[in-house]
């Protein structure tokens, strides 16, 4: 199969804002396992009027934890941003690129805070 | 007992007193507080949400909390935006539309916050500023928002308050919460013992995030303090023992003199800014990934 699947992001969210991660982690489900499928997948952002980097970090940012650049860069591309908005999301991937790079090992993340104390 | 609450104002001092009562009543169990207004010249109205927070987490004690000799001007204003009434206080018109009521919003019931800015946003100078100005700050408040809903952990709920200035052309609007505060989140990432302004400064770095799961960030806050630069406007930010604040380009930290439980932002936003917000460098679709 070669056709691209077009994900509507207004459609999943139900609203033009896109101002929760629990909304990107919706439509990152969606584009997940297409991209496990290898099927091209474009995400249509028509009808959306406000976007927030914690929403793309779950929808798109958190792929790049799962896929390789290339892989996305071949599979995934999005459509009807504003320039605002496509700025937003170019930050958001450069800085999810090098936070999966240097992520830290999730049971090693998370320690008890040493005191109360200042 | 009986806490004489001072002048407030959106400024350090302001946060610093607040910090004051909590320490204040922080002992205080199944008691009873006494907020005495006698002694407040001045109460901004933005600062209701931070009071809130701090008022909540005594309440929560199993205190019962009333709010006693609010100087007329100011009880005016604080029955205007809402604060007052959950204190037995009657509701005033807000005639002028100036006011971005007081809310709590508990964590289970975010999608509140987008209807209230819906509602409330719309006549807070938001015609005169260009389209541009309108969008970025409504991405920014909902990424402070967004992020105090992801990091918090405020079982006691999220407080916004808001103030427009017609005359100055100001919004002033603050977001707290009766969370666990940036220190505690830093410190339980970074494995060491970072003090409040430490652990501050290392969250408003780009890219830094406690995060630690499947979804990055690090990037809301550094967009936040881009767009308050163009804007020219200021942020204030308390967290446990830390403040900081972002103006004219200059960064502050300074430790406060008690614990604010929590994390209150404020944005205070130049409504008259006719700037375009419109990115000279396009980026192609193309070359996102």
């Amino acid at each position: 199969m070669t056709d691209e699947i077009v994900v509507r992001v207004f459609d999943i969210v139900g609203s033009p804002l896109c101002v929760s991660a629990d909304d990107g982690q919706a439509v990152h489900d969606k584009i997940a396992p297409l991209l496990r499928d290898n099927r091209k997948v474009v995400v249509s952002f028509e009808r959306v009027e406000t976007l927030i980097s914690a929403f793309l970090n779950a929808a798109i940012g958190q792929l790049y934890g799962e896929f390789t650049e290339e892989r996305i860069r071949e599979l995934l591309s999005v459509r009807d941003m504003t320039s605002e908005d496509l700025t937003m999301l170019k930050r958001v991937v450069d800085n999810a690129k090098v936070y999966f790079k240097n992520r830290k090992q999730f049971d090693q993340a998370w320690k008890e805070e040493v005191g109360d104390e200042e | 007992m009986i806490h004489y609450l001072p002048t407030i104002h959106s400024q350090r001092e302001g946060f610093e007193c607040l910090a004051l009562l909590a320490a204040d009543a922080e002992k205080l169990n199944a008691d009873r507080l006494e907020v005495d207004f006698s002694r407040c010249g001045f109460f901004d109205a933005n600062m209701a949400a931070s009071l809130a927070a701090v008022l909540a987490r005594i309440a929560d004690n199993l205190n019962a909390v009333e709010i006693v000799k609010v100087p007329s001007a100011i009880e005016r204003v604080l029955r205007k935006n809402g604060f007052l009434l959950a204190y037995g206080y009657s509701a005033v018109d807000d005639v002028n539309q100036t006011t971005l009521p007081f809310r709590r919003i508990q964590l289970s019931d975010k999608g509140r916050f987008a209807d209230y800015l819906k509602q409330h946003l719309k006549e807070k100078g938001i015609p005169r500023m260009t389209d541009g100005l309108g969008k970025v700050f409504k991405q920014s408040i909902f990424e402070v928002f967004q992020n105090s809903v992801i990091h918090s952990d405020s079982r006691l709920g999220i407080f916004v308050c808001g103030q427009f200035y017609p005359q100055v052309q100001r919004l002033d609007l603050t977001i707290a919460d009766a969370g666990i505060g940036i220190r505690t989140n830093v410190r339980r990432y970074l494995g060491t013992k970072v003090s409040s302004i430490e652990a501050i400064r290392w969250a408003l770095q780009g890219g830094n995030t406690t995060k630690t799961g499947s979804q990055p960030g690090g990037v809301g806050l550094k967009f936040l303090k881009d767009f308050i630069a163009l804007n020219k406007g200021k942020i204030h930010l308390a967290s446990r023992l830390g403040f900081y604040e972002y103006c004219k380009g200059k960064e502050t930290f300074e430790k406060l003199a008690a614990d604010f439980m929590g994390t209150v932002v404020n944005l205070e936003i130049n409504t008259g800014d006719t700037q375009s917000y419109r990115l000279s460098s396009e980026i192609s679709p193309e070359d996102i990934f």
